[in-house]
């Protein structure tokens, strides 16, 4: 068993959900244009993380073998349904540019993966300590990519010209083409820098 | 078989009480929900009327597009009622570069453009969609149909196509001049202060 203090490190870079798994990459691709929407979509993941991975191991002693996915995927589909209806009511702008993407934070992979690999045999702080390493390590992720896409791609940092109207933005990296190149150089350097 | 019932007993109750919690957050949020909604269209008619006091819940009359589609047009009452200053409707433009664009239109009395404001689109990031950066949008201001060909420059007329994007600022200038002809065609109608909804008085006369 390994401490609560790693438990949490080891979602930030051991065992980062997307440069080591490489998982919930549909909404990683889709929403990181720029840093403000990668923060956002991060944190809603992070929430829903946390809290479905709580709510899985409190329930896991009662919870059948044979429907565990379905039970999973209800509790996971609640907690986005209120992250949905809470940012609609609370932050608006950022939910109408996030749009169709929160509610598509069901089926991320690394949300339903953390419930069946690790909340499903585990303790309960144990897991929800996983899921705020996991959360965070996402975020990060996250925020890398659209700042790197934002700053190069339109010269602006949170919505603020940094690099002058001088620099000719390099449009490829708005546009979805762009996520993939950029995701692809950063999952290099993160590899190398790992092995080194 | 008890596993069975168990299994159904599990997943049944988890399913209500999801559905229990659902309904107590909806119940919470219903009501920002709404604000905001509001909020954002009084944000456009401040945008596209400026100056003048528009409030979305009094003074709008419903009417139809050329098609048969209902329209709200908002008014701004004028000094001293009795009057319209202004009017707002929402036009769509069909043919943007991915799906429809709305688009909120303000036009005067005199029949000049208050201005136009951008309620949703589809379009590229960083190309299409700079129709949203004001120095592109302000271009409409205080034009008319009488003092402006709504063509882009590339089709031989007035208004400015973004580089890069074309299409874009075809489709809405397209929109805004149908909305424009439609006000035209209807002036008598939204200029008649006696007609739909009316203003919400603070200072006690009545129009």
């Amino acid at each position: 068993m390994i401490g609560y203090g790693q438990e949490l490190t080891k979602g930030i870079w051991k065992e980062n959900p997307v440069f080591k798994m490489v998982l919930g990459l549909c909404p990683l691709l889709a929403v990181t244009s720029t840093a403000i929407n990668g923060i956002a979509m991060g944190l809603a993941s992070l929430f829903v993380i946390v809290c479905s991975n709580t709510v899985v191991a409190s329930l896991r002693s009662i919870i059948p073998d044979k429907v565990r996915i379905p039970i999973y995927i209800i509790i996971i589909a609640s907690f986005v349904t209120v992250v949905d209806l809470s940012m609609n009511a609370w932050a608006h702008q950022l939910w109408k540019t996030l749009g169709l993407f929160i509610p598509l934070i069901v089926v991320n992979c690394l949300i339903l993966g953390r419930s069946e690999a690790f909340a499903s045999r585990n303790p309960v702080f144990r897991s929800m300590v996983d899921g705020l390493g996991m959360g965070l390590g996402f975020t990060l992720a996250l925020f890398m990519l659209g700042t790197v896409r934002e700053i190069l791609g339109s010269g602006d940092f949170f919505g603020y010209p940094i690099l002058g109207s001088a620099y000719n933005d390099v449009l490829v990296l708005i546009l979805p083409p762009g996520a993939f190149l950029a995701m692809g150089i950063m999952l290099g350097a993160f590899n190398s820098l790992d092995r080194s | 078989m008890t596993s069975t019932l168990r299994m159904v007993a599990v997943l049944g109750g988890i399913c209500m009480v999801a559905g229990l919690a659902l309904a107590g957050v909806y119940e919470i949020t219903k009501e920002p929900i709404a604000y905001q909604k509001k909020l954002e269209v009084i944000r456009s008619l401040v945008a596209v009327l400026p100056g003048l006091d528009t409030d979305p819940d009094s003074f709008f009359l419903d009417m139809k597009r050329e098609d048969g589609s209902p329209v709200r047009v908002f008014r701004a009452p004028g000094e001293g009622g009795g009057t319209v200053a202004g009017a707002a409707f929402e036009v769509v433009a069909p043919d943007g570069y991915s799906g429809k664009i709305y688009i909120m239109v303000g036009v005067l009395p005199n029949g000049k453009l208050g201005g136009i404001e951008i309620l949703s689109h589809a379009e590229t990031p960083g190309l299409g969609s700079l129709i949203e950066k004001e120095s592109w949008k302000g271009i409409f201001r205080g034009r008319s149909l009488d003092n402006t060909n709504f063509k882009v420059k590339k089709d031989g007329g007035d208004i400015d196509q973004l580089t890069g994007a074309t299409i874009s600022p075809r489709a809405i200038s397209g929109a805004v001049e149908k909305g424009l002809i439609w006000f035209k065609n209807n002036r008598d109608a939204v200029l008649d202060a006696a007609a739909g909804e009316k203003p919400v008085t603070t200072s006690g006369e009545t129009s």
